[in-house]
């Protein structure tokens, strides 16, 4: 059931930035772009496995032998850290340089952007 | 528990990334005192020289040399580490970096782009350096992302370095582009991960050439190795990815520009090299993709058929693309950046050959050509970029239409570039002569003829988009701009020095064959990749060694 669970919202996260990716308003693709980032972690932690782990589930404990706790998957929620600060930084990257681009353009409008060649 | 056996070899493999890193800080902390700035890059810059030549002497090209070396930072042993791993492959493609970075370097010490942030433009550089030289080391694959990251994040302040309209819009792009290409590395990544329960490359290569013994079902990796390839794909440049590359590089700041041609898009060369044969070619997945409208079918016993056939596609569309393209600009960095995307499809196609073919011998002339054209393309596209900085800085610009007879105002200058473009279109015997003989004997050899027609198509483009460069911008009468224009003597310095690195590669040839073969065999010795990073067997630990790191 979790399972279910999890994976349809990771699928309307990414529906959801795939949308606000493709509109017309600079600050919207960038929330897109973090919605989407945000989908791949949530992704990413799933590949862990969400039952109460076992050796048989957890990637990194199977196949490794019996001596191991019953754990959550401490790889992936490592993994997840390091991808979550990147992300993190991406986006208030992204919103600086936006509004770098509202200063140069004066307008936020992609399709207007695009004519300025 | 010593994981690193043989000392300093091993210490090596980590020396280019602490000495770049320490290199990065200390031009950070120096930024109110412009001089001794640029004097820690240029030392620094030295210093990153000497330890890859270290590691190509130590580690690859001596003759009792081991061929390679590992790193396990903390001394925690493979997989559970991160693992650092230096190999003829890693070495070669450093090199590269190495003596086009330092060429950058000395150049931006004359000249540095405007904009307000002159102070933070030899950090950045560092930590560009330090993103590629990562990315060529790693021998994890969720590092390699994160290295990637640390190489994107600087080159994405430099599109945006020069602060004009046109420079955010670029940036904009292209950090949009790359954003979206991370969230799908880490789907691949993650996919791995549950796929293998492995990411360190070799237990990645282990357990897939023997997918049963780890009651693993391998399946999966074929779609998940094209996701990454995808992304790979994006920071080589490879048609249908090649969009962003006319906007970031016009944007960039040549010099950089330069490293952007010359490093960033071997990084995903390499990555797609490395992936491709080191730790995927020996997987044991049968493929079967029929295409219904040819009749015909991808088939094989490991996922490189499938990797061949999308390299095919996107290296030929990307050889007529980048060439057509190139012919029409109307600015000299316009004509590279397209060249650059068709360049690009002349290193891929012989990486398509090699994951095509099942000949051993075949597949490994086929890489030493990859990465001999990959070698002459840093070279000749870092002159040509830098020469763009060097005409700018003299003249203001670099518009065909405000320039004319550069040849007769600085000859060193246009002797610089003419060698470059010589070294693209492939005269001998310079650098890209052996580059395009060696594309097309492996093309020949592996009896694809469409193929062989496509190469020359590209060749002839290349020759003529060369062409009218030099005619456009360096024959004919001086225009106002270049009347009146003095071109800075270090910059000419630099460029002399990469034309006659050009011309020294090509009649000193065989050094050079031997250490790419050298290279190419690294990148098909999967077992020996295993064997160096020897990671551990976690069944076979028991309780008195389980716990005590």
């Amino acid at each position: 059931m979790t399972g279910v669970v999890l994976a349809a919202a990771i699928g309307a996260l990414f529906a959801l930035g795939t949308f606000l990716l493709l509109r017309r308003d600079l600050i919207r693709v960038v929330w897109g772009l973090a919605i989407i980032s945000q989908a791949a972690n949530v992704y990413l932690l799933t590949m862990g496995g969400i039952a109460p782990a076992t050796a048989d589930s957890v990637p990194v404990l199977a196949g490794r032998g019996e001596h191991v706790p019953v754990t959550a998957d401490p790889l992936v929620q490592a993994l997840v850290l390091t991808a979550i600060v990147i992300g993190f930084g991406m986006t208030a990257f992204a919103l600086v340089l936006s509004y770098r681009v509202y200063e140069e353009h004066d307008t936020l409008d992609v399709t207007e952007l695009g004519d300025r060649e | 528990m010593t994981a690193t056996p043989g000392g300093m070899e091993s210490q090596l493999v980590i020396a280019p990334m602490v000495v770049v890193l320490v290199t990065a800080v200390g031009s950070l902390l120096l930024s109110r005192r412009p001089r001794a700035r640029a004097a820690v890059s240029i030392a620094g810059g030295a210093a990153y020289a000497i330890a890859v030549g270290a590691i190509d002497w130590y580690i690859v090209l001596a003759p009792d040399a081991p061929g390679i070396a590992t790193y396990q930072v903390g001394d925690w042993p493979a997989p559970f580490g991160i693992t650092l791993v230096a190999d003829g492959l890693s070495a070669f493609m450093l090199t590269m970096v190495a003596v086009l970075g330092v060429a950058s370097l000395v150049f931006s010490t004359r000249h540095l782009p405007g904009g307000g942030g002159r102070s933070y433009y030899f950090p950045l550089f560092h930590f560009l350096a330090l993103g590629v030289t990562g990315a060529f080391l790693t021998g994890d694959l969720f590092n390699l992302f994160v290295w990637f990251e640390v190489m994107l994040m600087a080159s994405y302040v430099f599109v945006a370095y020069s602060g004009g309209p046109q420079h955010t819009r670029a940036a904009f792009w292209y950090v949009a582009l790359n954003l979206l290409a991370s969230a799908i590395f880490l789907l691949g990544v993650g996919g791995i991960y549950a796929t293998t329960g492995t990411l360190n490359m070799a237990d990645l290569a282990l357990r897939l050439a023997d997918p049963a013994a780890y009651g693993l079902d391998p399946v999966p990796v074929v779609g998940l190795l094209g996701l990454l390839l995808s992304v790979f794909a994006i920071k080589a440049g490879l048609v249908p990815f090649q969009f962003w590359i006319p906007t970031a590089y016009r944007a960039a700041p040549p010099q950089i520009t330069a490293l952007l041609a010359g490093a960033t898009k071997k990084v995903g060369i390499y990555a797609i090299i490395r992936l491709s044969f080191t730790v995927f070619a020996g997987a044991e997945v049968a493929v079967d993709f029929p295409i219904p409208l040819l009749g015909l079918s991808i088939a094989g016993d490991s996922p490189l058929p499938f990797v061949g056939a999308a390299l095919f596609l996107m290296a030929g569309a990307s050889i007529l693309v980048g060439g057509i393209g190139a012919v029409g600009r109307d600015s000299m960095e316009g004509v590279f950046a397209y060249s650059s995307i068709g360049q690009v499809g002349f290193i891929a196609i012989p990486v398509a050959i090699a994951a095509t073919t099942i000949d051993p011998g075949l597949r490994e002339l086929a890489i030493v050509a990859a990465l001999v054209y990959a070698l002459n393309h840093t070279l000749a596209k870092g002159l040509l970029f830098l020469a763009v900085g060097a005409v700018r800085s003299a003249t203001g610009t670099s518009r065909f239409a405000d320039l004319g007879g550069i040849a007769s105002r600085s000859p060193p200058l246009a002797i610089a570039v003419f060698v470059g473009s010589l070294a693209l279109v492939g005269i001998p015997p310079l650098s890209g002569f052996f580059g395009k003989f060696l594309v097309f004997e492996a093309a020949a050899k592996a009896r694809a003829g469409s193929v062989l027609v496509l190469l020359l198509v590209g060749s002839l483009l290349t020759i003529a988009y060369a062409t009218r460069t030099w005619n456009r911008s360096f024959w004919g009468a001086q225009t106002d701009a270049v009347e009146t224009s003095t071109v800075d003597s270090v910059q000419v310095a630099v460029l002399v020095l990469l034309a006659a690195t050009i011309v020294a590669v090509g009649v000193g040839f065989e050094p050079v064959y031997a250490f790419a073969e050298a290279a190419a065999e690294a990148a098909l010795d999967t077992e020996g990749y295993v064997d160096a990073v020897d990671p551990i067997d976690a069944s076979e630990l028991d309780d008195s060694t389980g716990g005590d790191h």
